[in-house]
């Protein structure tokens, strides 16, 4: 098939953000700082004091058992849920209550969900379109240009006419990724993009993550693709009953994990 | 190509076809088999004398003659031509929808055109200029398919495989209504020319206003359930918006207004505004029945649609309103743009089954003095000494028009949901 390749070798990076990048992990600044967060549902303890900060540029893979907070949590990076407790700063911004800080927040974080959540009453360009438009006042000539750069780097622009039930899991799922970065995130969250997908489709998909975190994005995933944590992760964390048990990079976690739980969890997955 | 497998077996004969569906539905077993006979016979009476009664002993003569009682009420003769207008210009629509959506709307033109050449050559009363109006319907909705470009210049993606012929390049130059806003701006501007041809304006010529109680019979059923669904379809909307609404007050009086309005029969509405209301109105205020009338109806029906816009609203996942959040829509424009839309589209079964209702309750109107259908055909029985035995005839027939305006509003209903796949994702 010709869109399975379409991840492409060469990718461009702004000059400014190449610098960044070109300094190692610890020498660059945090994106993403969060101390001693907390959330309830009812009085149900879904995220129990965390604290993480991910440095620009920095892959880092979230997994743990199902119910253990690892969605809440990232779900609280662009406050789809919001967090009772302890601090939230994106690059810079304080996540407030102000209307202000929410939008400039949401401006800089994408996000890619399990069931893609595609708008289905418009085509795969309006999809791609309509926060740029909308969001940023793009005019509608460059909001498509960029669409279809967009589509172009995901392997698919000969869907950009057709509505999303058209396509399969993994086109639909490209189609979510190239969304989410129309509106040139500095951040992506993904929530276990690859879950809802059949097997021979979940290849597609991380291979366009694979090629996003190549240009540097900051990228945090929720995932149990284990081979992509492993090959394309900086630092990996554990969470397990709504804290984040274990943090460090790959080798460290499937090698030599400081945290029983961690041990006993990869154990029973790998 | 895969290899190709030895040739699949046949199903037994005795499950398919013809004899397989008979022993399936009809004659599964002794009971069925009895039951099948004993509904068979009730039925075939029951057909056989109703066929007899309609074909030899009923008096048709009552229909024919006072057909224009029934479809325009007491309308003013020397307006009939204004009437036909209004054909002409719904058969432009027609013929556009037809072009745009060849697989629901085709039938509807081509059963609207049929309607209109049976009336027109059918040997009965009838000036030759009204026929020839009612005839040039025909090439109207063929003006309307011409003036409509091919869907795939309209639209872009699934409607393109629906598309219908191509026609030369010559008439697709003309295809003035070449894009969705056109074709609502055209349908927007055809619907003020209906009401602007049937109520006429003082001062023009040939467009002597008509008193709105002369309007009757069909067309004021059909008129006041139109404007009844499509004026309270944005109300309905605003309603629903305002139930969902996080203001306080503005939920609690969108609530009390739409729970008001459902708990209330149409009729008790249609009373108070007649009798009730009027007292409340200056001196000088004197608002016609017709226009009561129609209010209340639109007023009622926005108290439903509220309801079915919520509905449909609410079965939107909230991943789509989610998705939208991330990429920083604002609240206002996650509705109007994702959740108001998809909600919509839910609830086309539901917009077609309310008109359908809506339009068997417009008869409701004789109970404030209005010569509906209905109310039409008991006045004509029984005002007339000629007719007074004909009542099962004129029922008959008023049945039979409810039952065909309603059948086949159902039927486009249908349709639109496959086309639009409402039902699946």
């Amino acid at each position: 098939m010709a869109e399975s390749n379409g991840v492409q070798a060469a990718v461009d990076i702004p000059a400014d953000k190449a610098e960044i990048l070109a300094r190692p992990l610890e020498e660059r600044d945090d994106i993403v700082v969060c101390e001693n967060v907390h959330k309830w549902f009812g009085d149900f303890c879904a995220v129990r004091d965390v604290s993480m900060r991910v440095k620009r540029g920095e892959v880092v893979v979230i997994f743990g058992p199902s119910g253990s907070g690892k969605s809440t949590f990232i779900r609280m990076i662009n406050r789809l849920e919001e967090h009772q407790q302890g601090r939230i700063v994106i690059d810079g911004i304080e996540m407030t209550n102000d209307v202000r800080n929410l939008d400039a927040i949401r401006r800089e974080v994408g996000m890619v969900f399990q069931q893609f959540n595609l708008f289905p009453h418009i085509t795969v360009l309006g999809n791609i379109t309509l926060a740029p438009q909308r969001v940023r006042h793009l005019p509608r000539s460059d909001a498509e240009a960029l669409a279809m750069r967009l589509l172009e780097r995901v392997g698919i622009p000969e869907q950009a006419q057709k509505y999303p039930a058209e396509l399969s899991g993994g086109q639909q799922q490209r189609v979510a990724i190239a969304r989410a970065l129309a509106m040139q995130p500095q951040i992506m969250l993904f929530d276990e993009p690859t879950s809802a997908l059949d097997p021979e489709m979940i290849k597609e998909v991380l291979d366009a993550m694979r090629e996003l975190a190549a240009t540097g994005m900051t990228m945090l995933c929720v995932t149990h693709e284990m081979g992509f944590a492993r090959e394309v992760a900086d630092r990996m964390a554990f969470f397990d009953e709504g804290a984040l048990v274990e943090l460090g990079p790959p080798d460290q976690i499937f090698n030599n994990p400081q945290e029983d739980r961690t041990k006993l969890f990869l154990d029973q997955i790998l | 190509m895969t290899a190709r497998a030895a040739p699949a077996p046949l199903p037994p004969a005795t499950t398919v076809g013809l004899q397989g569906w008979l022993r399936q539905n009809l004659f599964g077993s002794w009971g069925n088999s009895v039951v099948t006979v004993v509904v068979a016979v009730v039925l075939a009476w029951f057909l056989v004398n109703l066929g007899s009664w309609v074909l030899v002993e009923a008096d048709w003569t009552v229909i024919i003659s006072r057909a224009p009682l029934y479809i325009v009420g007491l309308y003013p003769y020397e307006g009939y031509w204004r009437l036909c207008v209004c054909l002409l210009l719904i058969s432009v629509l027609l013929g556009m929808s037809w072009r745009a959506w060849p697989g629901p709307a085709r039938r509807f033109a081509f059963a609207f055109g049929a309607v209109m050449l049976f009336v027109g050559v059918f040997p009965h009363e009838m000036a030759p200029e009204h026929r020839a109006l009612l005839l040039l319907n025909l090439p109207f909705i063929g003006l309307g398919y011409v003036l409509t470009p091919r869907p795939a210049e309209a639209h872009s993606g699934r409607l393109e495989a629906m598309a219908g012929g191509a026609l030369p390049p010559a008439l697709e130059r003309v295809a003035i209504f070449s894009t969705p806003r056109r074709m609502v701006i055209a349908a927007f501007v055809a619907l003020v020319l209906i009401m602007i041809l049937i109520l006429g304006i003082a001062g023009v010529p040939g467009l002597d206003p008509v008193n709105p109680q002369d309007l009757g019979g069909l067309m004021i059923n059909l008129l006041l359930a139109f404007f009844g669904i499509v004026c309270s379809l944005p109300i309905g909307i605003g309603l629903a918006l305002g139930r969902r609404s996080s203001l306080p007050i503005l939920k609690v009086a969108c609530v009390i207004f739409i729970e008001v309005i459902r708990g209330v029969p149409l009729i008790t509405l249609l009373f108070m505004s007649r009798h009730i209301l009027p007292l409340t109105f200056p001196e000088e205020l004197n608002i016609d029945r017709v226009y009561l009338a129609g209010i209340t109806i639109t007023i009622f029906s926005s108290a439903y649609m509220a309801e079915n816009v919520r509905g449909g609203m609410a079965a939107v996942q909230t991943g789509q309103t989610e998705a939208a959040q991330a990429l920083g829509l604002r609240g206002w424009q996650t509705t109007l743009l994702i959740t108001l839309p998809q909600g919509l589209r839910n609830i086309i079964p539901a917009i077609v089954g309310q008109f359908i209702s809506l339009f068997k309750d417009t008869s409701l109107v004789y109970f404030i003095g209005m010569l509906d259908l209905v109310e039409m055909g008991r006045v004509s029985v029984q005002g007339n000494q000629e007719f007074i035995d004909n009542g099962r005839e004129v029922y008959l027939f008023i049945a039979l028009v409810f039952w065909v305006f309603c059948f086949s509003m159902s039927f486009i209903s249908r349709r639109i949901e496959g086309a639009l796949g409402v039902g699946r994702r």
